[in-house]
């Protein structure tokens, strides 16, 4: 399209919104300016504004809130004086965006090729048929996707491909700006590099200026120009992406760079490469310990039923044994995707599913499977920490009563007193005022405040096992390293074995003694994470690793082109096959 | 909070459960009913009512509401303000009388099947597996079978000693189908929520996470349920009635509706007769329609999230 001139022009840009408590100044005093085919990221908590900038560009901005000053530039026009018809004209022909989630902007009732029209035809752009298909064609084409794409309904798509199709709305009138919103949160990392690729290619040939608005500063280092920093509405640090990361100016902008774990935590001494064919283990070693294992699996594995008479079904996770001994404390990751299994595995782990095959003991007692009971204390020793760090509080209650009720139950604590001095211990523990956090509702604390109390609990109540389901996927990046923190010492301070159940890889290299990547359903590697994360086998753990965006501008992040998930094929490997890696002392796995 | 992200809706949020004092709570009710007005509509009509019921005892004597206690035929007056039926009763004290005995009708036979289908619906949703199968089925069978049809049986055979109390019995042998459903959905909602995981981890028992987690948060929505059901019973008792098949020694609303179109009060001009009825179940159902309306707006977690 080669759009010449100046491109976008901001100059202190303020919004506000009008509370009960006053004025609240959303974005204050913000200026910048992105030339035409420049990659600018918007870096920030949630709060920072960075959102309400880019809705203030699209004229978005609703009661109460409200543009209160400064101009936005594009050519000749300033798009924050625009008339509301004005402001619907320039939009996506102009300025598109691509929003958070693009699973739930699509209308589930519609054809792809009729969503991506209508944008067109609500500009007044008159098409026969026959132009329709072949624009709406060249759209997926460009996005990377395949024409038969263009007949089919979201629901058939996959949430990286839906998120592409937004993609290729957004650039169909070739626009001048595009503001993607944190276009891949919901999405894991394979796809999120493919889109992110895709996005680059597109804004790169639409020749667009490009917004990404975010907060995990390791896509930033992977994918933006300039960066902007901001907290509060108010503007941190601005500057080419690059120097920002080699010498931050300000301590927010350090901070946020320091909360991307890196690795850099750990020390790289053990890279003694064991085990190379698959399966090395010798099944008797598994039960020839004299005492009875903390948390045993064997041969367990879930099948999902469906149908009149369950036959056939969902195979959520393929049997497999481990044999975690406890004596010493270990923390075991399970990474892999969405439909993996190992949301299926820590089910299994927490007696919450019960296997379709093999067993569950716990301290040499069965605790699910055929003939299972659980002992009286059996909570008492196994815990978790849950991912929905709202949900995970009853809203009929105070926090108090997640926290006091186990106390009471298990015998802990007796008295008014003695339960609320255990609080107060909770809450200390992970960093909390006792005084701003006992005796409120869960909807009065921020979400990182909730999902730390989550861990104070946790080690208020000193299990032996703490599962940690996703702890920390739906908290900001700055306090992702805090809570992670807290478990590493739950770990280290209090002999708490710990199975981290996530999707990030980066994250269970920093905390993990043993690594086990799942992929639909079966153990795909396994092994202590500097072999499995530094030099992995497995081609879908190298896909994994590949796609991981390291906060590092001048790494490259791979050229991973795989849009399924058959990795093995090519490599020599079987999609079956299992590569256990290394071992640990106190840990056995097999499949 | 103006950014989009997920924790963002909830940090700027009112805190809805500050209630500390009894006076803060007070203004939080007024506040509430001032933006429900439906609620507030329903429930001054069903306090008209109740001051009616209640405080007409004061005004009238309720023996008044037996036949042959008054003239007969007598058209409103100072006397007999609503006038009185062909049978001799005043028609004020039956207004009194009538309304009370409808609505202990409505309220047995709601509170009954309400209390029946939550044991029902708590029981197929959360323990599963064959429980779930087998009520589950007998709701949907009884469910598909007219209910009038089942009542006009029951009620026909009892015609002669047929009490408000035994038809309240009667029409509770069926108001406990839909209530079943509804709850048995929403615990299989609930069943899957973190906290009630939370509350395993605990060391919550079963009875525990049902009625300490799940049943608090289902109040609103059971006390929608009890007004749905109480006012379906009674609609259910006043069909029966107006046939024919209801207390023929007891005067209430529907049965004085069967007596006046037995008499063909309309054609004979005895409008006062046929109109009091009338119009105390319009006001009923209005009111409860209404009540309706409004607890579902307050038990609506989508609605309830812009604040209490």
């Amino acid at each position: 399209m080669g759009h010449t001139g100046v491109g976008l022009v901001v100059d202190n840009l303020e919004v506000d919104y009008v509370t009960d408590d006053g004025i609240v100044r959303a974005v204050d005093n913000i200026s910048f300016r992105i030339p035409p085919g420049l990659r600018m990221g918007f870096v920030g908590e949630s709060g920072s504004g960075k959102t309400t900038t880019a809705l203030a560009l699209m004229g978005l901005i609703q009661a109460p809130g409200r543009v209160s000053g400064g101009r936005a530039l594009l050519g000749n026009t300033d798009l924050l004086a625009l008339s509301p018809q004005e402001q619907v004209r320039h939009r996506l022909a102009s300025v598109s965006y691509i929003p958070q989630g693009a699973m739930n902007s699509l209308n589930p009732v519609s054809r792809i090729r009729d969503q991506m029209i209508d944008g067109l035809l609500d500009h007044g752009i008159r098409m026969t048929n026959r132009e329709r298909d072949s624009r709406v064609e060249e759209l997926l084409s460009q996005v990377g996707l395949q024409a038969s794409v263009a007949r089919k309904f979201p629901h058939e798509l996959s949430g990286g491909m839906k998120q592409r199709v937004c993609i290729a709305i957004a650039i169909s009138m070739g626009p001048k700006i595009l503001i993607a919103d944190e276009p891949t949160s919901a999405l894991d990392v394979i796809t999120q590099r493919l889109v992110m690729q895709t996005l680059r290619n597109v804004q790169e040939k639409v020749g667009a200026g490009l917004i990404l608005i975010g907060h995990d500063m390791g896509l930033m280092a992977q994918f933006v120009d300039e960066l902007m920093v901001l907290r509060k509405g108010k503007l941190v640090e601005q500057g080419d992406v690059r120097q920002i990361f080699k010498s931050p100016k300000h301590e927010y902008t350090r901070a946020l760079i320091d909360s991307v774990p890196t690795g850099a935590g750990r020390s790289h001494g053990v890279a003694a490469t064991v085990a190379t064919a698959p399966s090395p283990f010798e099944p008797p070693s598994m039960a020839s310990s004299s005492r009875p294992a903390l948390l045993e699996l064997r041969g367990a594995g879930k099948n999902f039923p469906s149908g009149l008479f369950g036959r056939g079904g969902t195979r959520a996770l393929f049997p497999l044994s481990m044999r975690l001994d406890g004596d010493e404390p270990r923390v075991i990751s399970v990474v892999g995707q969405s439909g993996s299994g190992k949301s299926t595995l820590a089910g299994l782990l927490l007696g919450f599913l019960s296997p379709s095959e093999g067993e569950v003991m716990f301290e040499g007692k069965l605790v699910s499977g055929k003939g299972a009971s659980r002992p009286a204390d059996y909570y008492r020793k196994l815990q978790a920490v849950f991912q929905d760090p709202y949900a995970a509080y009853n809203p009929f209650y105070k926090v108090d009563h997640a926290l006091a009720e186990p106390l009471v139950n298990f015998g802990l604590a007796r008295g008014r007193a003695e339960i609320l001095a255990n609080m107060q211990r909770a809450c200390e523990v992970v960093g909390l005022d006792p005084d701003q956090t006992i005796h409120r509702f869960a909807h009065q604390l921020s979400g990182g405040q909730r999902q730390r109390l989550m861990v104070g609990r946790a080690v208020m109540l000193k299990p032996k096992l703490l599962v940690a389901d996703e702890p920390v996927s739906m908290v900001d990046a700055s306090l992702r390293s805090t809570i992670l923190a807290s478990l590493r010492d739950l770990k280290d301070s209090h002999g708490v074995s710990i199975v981290y159940i996530t999707h990030d890889l980066a994250t269970a290299y920093e905390i993990s003694d043993y690594v086990i990547v799942l992929n639909k359903g079966r153990v795909v590697e396994a092994g202590t994470p500097e072999v499995v994360i530094r030099s992995p086998m497995h081609p879908y753990t190298r896909e994994l690793v590949a796609s991981i965006p390291w906060p590092d501008p001048d790494r490259t992040w791979g050229e991973g082109e795989h849009t399924d998930t058959s990795y093995g094929i090519a490599a020599g490997f079987d999609d079956n096959t299992t590569i256990l890696r290394d071992t640990i002392s106190g840990f056995q796995l097999r499949v | 909070m103006p950014d989009h992200s997920p924790s963002s809706s909830t940090l700027g949020a009112p805190p809805a459960g500050t209630w500390g004092s009894a006076s803060r709570q007070r203004r939080t009710i007024t506040l509430y009913l001032r933006r429900n007005p439906s609620l507030l509509i329903g429930l001054f009509l069903l306090g008209v009512l109740a001051a009616i019921a209640i405080g007409g005892r004061l005004v009238v004597d309720i023996s008044m509401a037996d036949p042959l206690s008054a003239p007969a035929v007598r058209a409103p007056s100072w006397d007999y303000p609503l006038g009185t039926d062909k049978q001799g009763r005043n028609l004020f004290a039956v207004l009194v009388v009538g309304t009370w005995l409808t609505c202990k009708v409505g309220l047995i036979s709601g509170v009954l099947g309400v209390l029946t289908g939550t044991i029902l619906g708590f029981v197929a949703g959360y323990f599963g597996r064959w429980w779930d199968a087998v009520i589950s089925l007998v709701v949907d069978v009884f469910l598909a079978v007219p209910p009038l049809l089942i009542l006009i049986v029951i009620s026909a055979n009892l015609e002669t000693t047929m009490t408000t109390t035994t038809m309240a019995l009667i029409i509770a042998s069926l108001a406990w189908r839909e209530p079943a459903r509804r709850i048995r959905s929403q615990v299989l909602i609930m069943r899957e929520m973190a906290y009630v995981n939370t509350a395993r981890l605990n060391g919550t028992g079963s009875l525990g996470i049902i009625f300490r987690e799940m049943m608090p948060n289902l109040i609103p929505y059971l006390m929608a349920s009890l007004v749905l059901a109480t006012s379906a019973a009674m609609l259910s008792s006043v069909g029966l009635e107006a046939l024919g098949l209801g207390p023929q020694n007891e005067p209430t609303l529907g049965m004085t509706i069967y007596w006046a179109m037995h008499y063909s009060a309309l054609l004979q001009g005895y409008w006062w007769w046929m109109m009091t009825p009338l119009l105390v179940l319009i006001l009923l159902f209005l009111g409860l329609y209404l009540v309706t309306v409004g607890l579902d707006e307050l038990a609506n977690p989508r609605l309830k999230r812009g604040g209490v």
